[in-house]
């Protein structure tokens, strides 16, 4: 049967029939050799190499004008296309999901990051079955796929070993994953996942993730035409580039020295200049100003200023690395002999640079995450206390830069991440590069176009169709358009002329080059509840937030509102809004944030953990919930003759984190909070030897956030040392680090045995139990329901 | 020296350089007789927390690293495995152990550690307590300052044993 014959609008494609002949015997028998030959991607379909960056901004890379060398990116787009008006949603999650699915971020379930599973449609998390990614299309038709690096499409809950895994990569679309199930990584401590399995932390000492990232790609696509000649492929690159930990080596860093000593005021209005001089941006673009909740440059102490360019030439050092990378997979492609039929789609970010630091970053991203009111001053002490600024980037921090940098590196626009209403939010680098398929060189595209758009276009580039079933389930048509009419007509009409925006409140409608912005009233790095209670239920009206409005063919950059100009055209784009909600999802506004709003989950039946000795790498949404109540830790232990030392359980790392240990003879738990503060304690006297039952107690003041309480360690039920820690964790201890039995993977809670890490226990762990529920009340458990959604969902609105 | 208390400050720096315009800052102070001093020494804790000085100043703002008992009292009090290179010598066995004494009284070791964490450049100093103000005003580029109070009189003990310690080594 050839190619053309097949019929590829159901998937899994369906075996053709017989046409041979069966006789009783050999004798007289034809063979039919199609009816045993795997199914072939149509003639000539093109590789596909997709590449999306983390948090980063329109106005960091080079080609676009920007401060970051970007070689790679420069390079493609000299031989292919740039997009100046390509969209995303302006979050993690939501991105991914229009990207994979070719939908509207709501109508697969993704208003909110995959971080929080919610009670209404537009917010579970879950991708549905009649909703499946390209991938899974490009799968069933004969390619080879693979995905490396952050995933972020699994529910925080179903990471675990347990599964479900119908939301992994492998389930979706892709024969090989290599990578990371959350929103973020340590680069050089990641806990990675390799297909259905948790691999861990590397133990190579010189471990950088995008590094091995490229390296594991190569070694797939090797693999991949070692296997077969002429199969086709798609690999989705998606480095943890440019999100926090902004993590790399000085080297790279260093080769930006001084590079923004000029501050973030003067940095945009450099990018600015040299947008417009590449002509990334037309010539009578405005450049919006600084928003007031943002400190000039000139305002800022001498220290400040040198703490806040070193986060910047880290940030930068951190994002060239990653487009290095990426050119480390090119390369081999090109030596493959096989660029030339390679579609390439690089986009920039997932959004716009990350707005989630703070006015002045944080040492470590998780003190954020926990909602930690740091000063300043604090910010700074900290940032000293953890090796300053040569640490900064390293893996003794978990670093995010100020707010400012990124509203720079989003230059020309307003805002930045979670910021749905405004390009800053939104709009992104894309370039696209496929020698066969695109005639011009270094051409500039402005149609707009969006996330979800990219699906429909592998799709149609690769020469199959969108299938109208999937394992049965009928699906839903994809709401992108293929921008391949773009490829070779620059000014060909536009043919994605609408598209709704949410995320977090924040909305936008685009139609027909209007764009009507309808901003929360909230900063992006503000959610406190303080903050919150005007977005409370009977509370806030959205209809009533500001909203401005911009015609983009006349104002690239949303610099001009004409909404007082134009009524009509608010009315009737805030109309279009809520009927495009409507049918995506997209109520109740704020699905994503109903924690933070009385609306909780049914109270988790599981309330002890056990864990046998042999357990590594427990994804850290799925660690027992110790947070802001009394707990036990209790372990088995076998102590042979002449003691025994090492971790017997510890979380995460000395940015946040506990471990309950052995060394010197003593028992000793040290915990972290988010780094800011250590508690310590050790029993007085050694361990005894034989089978020995540990345990530490914490009891707290009370079931409330952030609780103080009082530790005691036990051996045999003696209690045998403790002491205070004023203050707990109420969140979460790290976005990424996870938890061991009898070992400490990654980077050490208690920097005491860091060399010696992971400082595997010598006797035998038996098994730990966690009991977190040992001490409360009806009347605690509904309060802290209610604070461990609120704390839930504060961690999403930062992965 | 007067009998006044002493405040004995540890300011601690992200910036070395930023250190040093303090430093410079506060000897001025003590060249002009703002302020009592009575030394003020540049430090810099490498990563394997040991204190290097970097520069030093005395009560009449002069610079060096060998200018006298007062830098050697700040030494004493703050770093006091510097004092053979700075001010006494390697013999000062018996003055060590008088500042040792301070500082375990005062908590002013445990400041120290806490203060001045390894990779960060630091200020120390000893001046009379009525200069707070002025000092603060003149560390403008310090994250963290840390102060402690010894009343004069121990200064002036400590001061005097450095003295002794020196003209022991000298004769």
């Amino acid at each position: 049967m050839s190619n053309e014959s097949i019929d590829r609008s159901t998937l899994p494609i369906r075996r053709p029939p017989f046409k041979g002949v069966v006789k009783e015997t050999l004798d007289g028998s034809q063979p039919d050799w199609d009816h045993v030959a795997p199914i072939r991607a149509p003639d000539g379909a093109p590789n596909v190499l997709l590449v999306m960056t983390d948090d980063a901004g329109f106005g960091n890379p080079s080609g676009f004008g920007g401060p970051v060398r970007t070689a790679t990116l420069d390079r493609l787009a000299a031989g292919g296309l740039s997009y100046n008006r390509f969209h995303t949603t302006a979050l993690c999650s939501p991105t991914r999901a229009a990207l994979m699915t070719g939908r509207n971020h709501h109508a697969v379930g993704y208003g909110m990051v995959g971080e929080f599973a919610g009670p209404f449609p537009g917010y579970t998390a879950m991708i549905p079955k009649d909703c499946q990614p390209f991938a899974k299309t490009l799968q069933g038709n004969g390619y080879s796929t693979a995905c490396f690096g952050k995933w972020h499409l699994t529910p925080d809950s179903q990471q675990g070993l347990g599964g479900p895994f119908d939301r992994w990569p492998n389930a979706l679309g892709f024969d090989y994953f290599w990578g990371f199930l959350g929103g973020e990584s340590g680069q050089f401590d990641p806990m990675l996942i390799e297909n259905n399995r948790a691999i861990g932390v590397p133990a190579e000492d010189d471990f950088y993730l995008p590094d091995a990232m490229a390296a594991k790609t190569i070694e797939w696509l090797h693999g991949v035409r070692a296997h077969d000649a002429s199969k086709p492929w798609f690999a989705y690159f998606a480095p943890g580039a440019s999100h926090a930990p902004h993590q790399v080596e000085a080297e790279w860093a260093d080769r930006y020295k001084g590079a923004f000593d000029q501050g973030w005021d003067k940095l945009r209005e450099e990018t600015f200049e040299r947008q417009k001089q590449r002509g990334v941006i037309p010539a009578d673009a405005e450049l919006t100003p600084r928003p007031d909740a943002m400190p000039a440059w000139d305002s800022l102490s001498e220290t400040q200023r040198r703490l806040y360019a070193r986060q910047m030439e880290v940030y930068a050092g951190y994002s060239e690395n990653a487009d290095w990378n990426i050119g480390r997979v090119i390369d081999a492609i090109e030596e493959m002999g096989e660029l030339d039929n390679t579609l390439v789609i690089y986009i920039w970010g997932d959004n716009g640079a990350s707005l989630e630091g703070s006015l002045t970053g944080t040492f470590n991203e998780a003190a954020m995450m926990n909602g930690v009111p740091l000063t300043d001053e604090q910010q700074l002490q900290l940032v000293l206390k953890w090796g300053g600024l040569d640490a900064w980037g390293s893996d003794m921090m978990a670093p995010h830069y100020s707010a400012a940098w990124a509203w720079a590196g989003n230059c020309p626009f307003q805002w930045g991440k979670q910021v749905a209403s405004h390009l800053g939010g939104t709009r992104d680098p894309m370039v696209v590069h496929w020698p066969q398929g695109i005639r011009e060189q270094g051409g500039l595209r402005s149609q707009f176009t969006h996330v979800n758009d990219i699906g429909p276009t592998i799709l149609v580039a690769a020469g199959v169709p969108q299938p109208t079933h999937i394992d049965g389930v009928e699906q839903q048509p994809m709401h992108g358009t293929s921008f391949i009419y773009t490829l070779d007509d620059a000014d060909a009409p536009e043919r994605h002329t609408q598209q709704y925006f949410e995320i977090l409140g924040n909305r936008g409608m685009y139609k027909d080059g209007w764009w009507l912005s309808m901003m929360m009233p909230r900063t992006p790095w503000k959610i406190d509840p303080e903050t919150l209670k005007q977005f409370a239920p009977g509370v806030w009206d959205p209809d009533s937030d500001p909203a401005e409005l911009y015609y983009l063919p006349d104002d690239y950059t949303q610099a001009n509102d004409l909404s007082a100009e134009h009524p009509e055209k608010v009315a009737q784009l805030r109309d279009l809004f809520w009927q495009e909600a409507r049918r995506n999802q997209v109520p109740p506004l704020l699905g994503g944030l109903s924690g933070f709003f009385g609306i909780h989950p049914p109270a988790p039946a599981q309330s002890e953990f056990t864990y046998y000795g042999d357990v590594q790498n427990v994804a850290p949404g799925t660690v027992p919930p110790i947070y802001n109540h009394s707990y036990t830790i209790s372990a088995e232990l076998e102590i042979p003759q002449g003691g025994a030392e090492g971790v017997i359980v510890a979380e995460a790392d000395h940015l946040g984190g506990f471990a309950l240990f052995v060394a010197d003879g003593k028992l000793k738990h040290t915990y972290s909070f988010v780094g800011v503060k250590e508690f310590r304690q050790e029993s007085e006297s050694d361990l005894p030897t034989g089978r020995v039952n540990v345990r530490m107690e914490f009891a707290a003041d009370a079931p409330k956030p952030a609780t103080g309480g009082e530790v005691t360690l036990f051996v045999n039920d003696e209690p045998v040392g403790g002491g205070r820690m004023e203050y707990t964790v109420p969140v979460r201890f790290s976005g990424y680090a996870g938890m061991d039995i009898g070992r400490d993977n990654g980077m050490p809670v208690d920097r005491s045995y860091a060399d010696k890490s992971p400082f595997a226990f010598t006797g035998t762990v038996k098994k730990v139990v966690f009991d977190v529920n040992p001490h409360l009340t009806e009347a605690s458990e509904h309060d802290l329901a209610e604070h461990a959604n609120w704390a839930h969902t504060a961690h999403a609105i930062t992965a | 020296m007067s009998d006044n208390p002493k405040d004995v400050l540890i300011a601690a720096y992200l910036i070395e350089d930023l250190a040093k315009k303090d430093f410079d800052a506060l000897v001025k102070l003590a060249e002009n007789k703002t302020i009592a001093v009575e030394g003020v020494v540049l430090v810099r804790k490498d990563s394997d927390g040991e204190v290097h000085v970097t520069e030093a100043g005395d009560h009449l703002g002069r610079k060096g690293l060998k200018v006298g008992g007062g830098v050697g009292l700040v030494v004493g009090l703050l770093a006091p495995p510097l004092l053979a290179t700075t001010a006494v010598g390697a013999a000062a066995g018996g003055v060590a152990s008088k500042f040792a004494k301070h500082r375990l009284e005062s908590g002013i070791g445990e400041k120290m550690d806490a203060a001045l964490p390894p990779g960060s450049g630091g200020v120390l100093a000893v001046y009379d307590a009525d200069g707070a103000s002025a000092v603060e005003n003149a560390l403008a580029n310090a994250v963290k300052t840390s102060v402690a109070r010894i009343d004069g009189a121990s200064a002036k003990e400590l001061k005097a044993g450095l003295a002794e310690a020196q003209a022991g080594m000298a004769g």
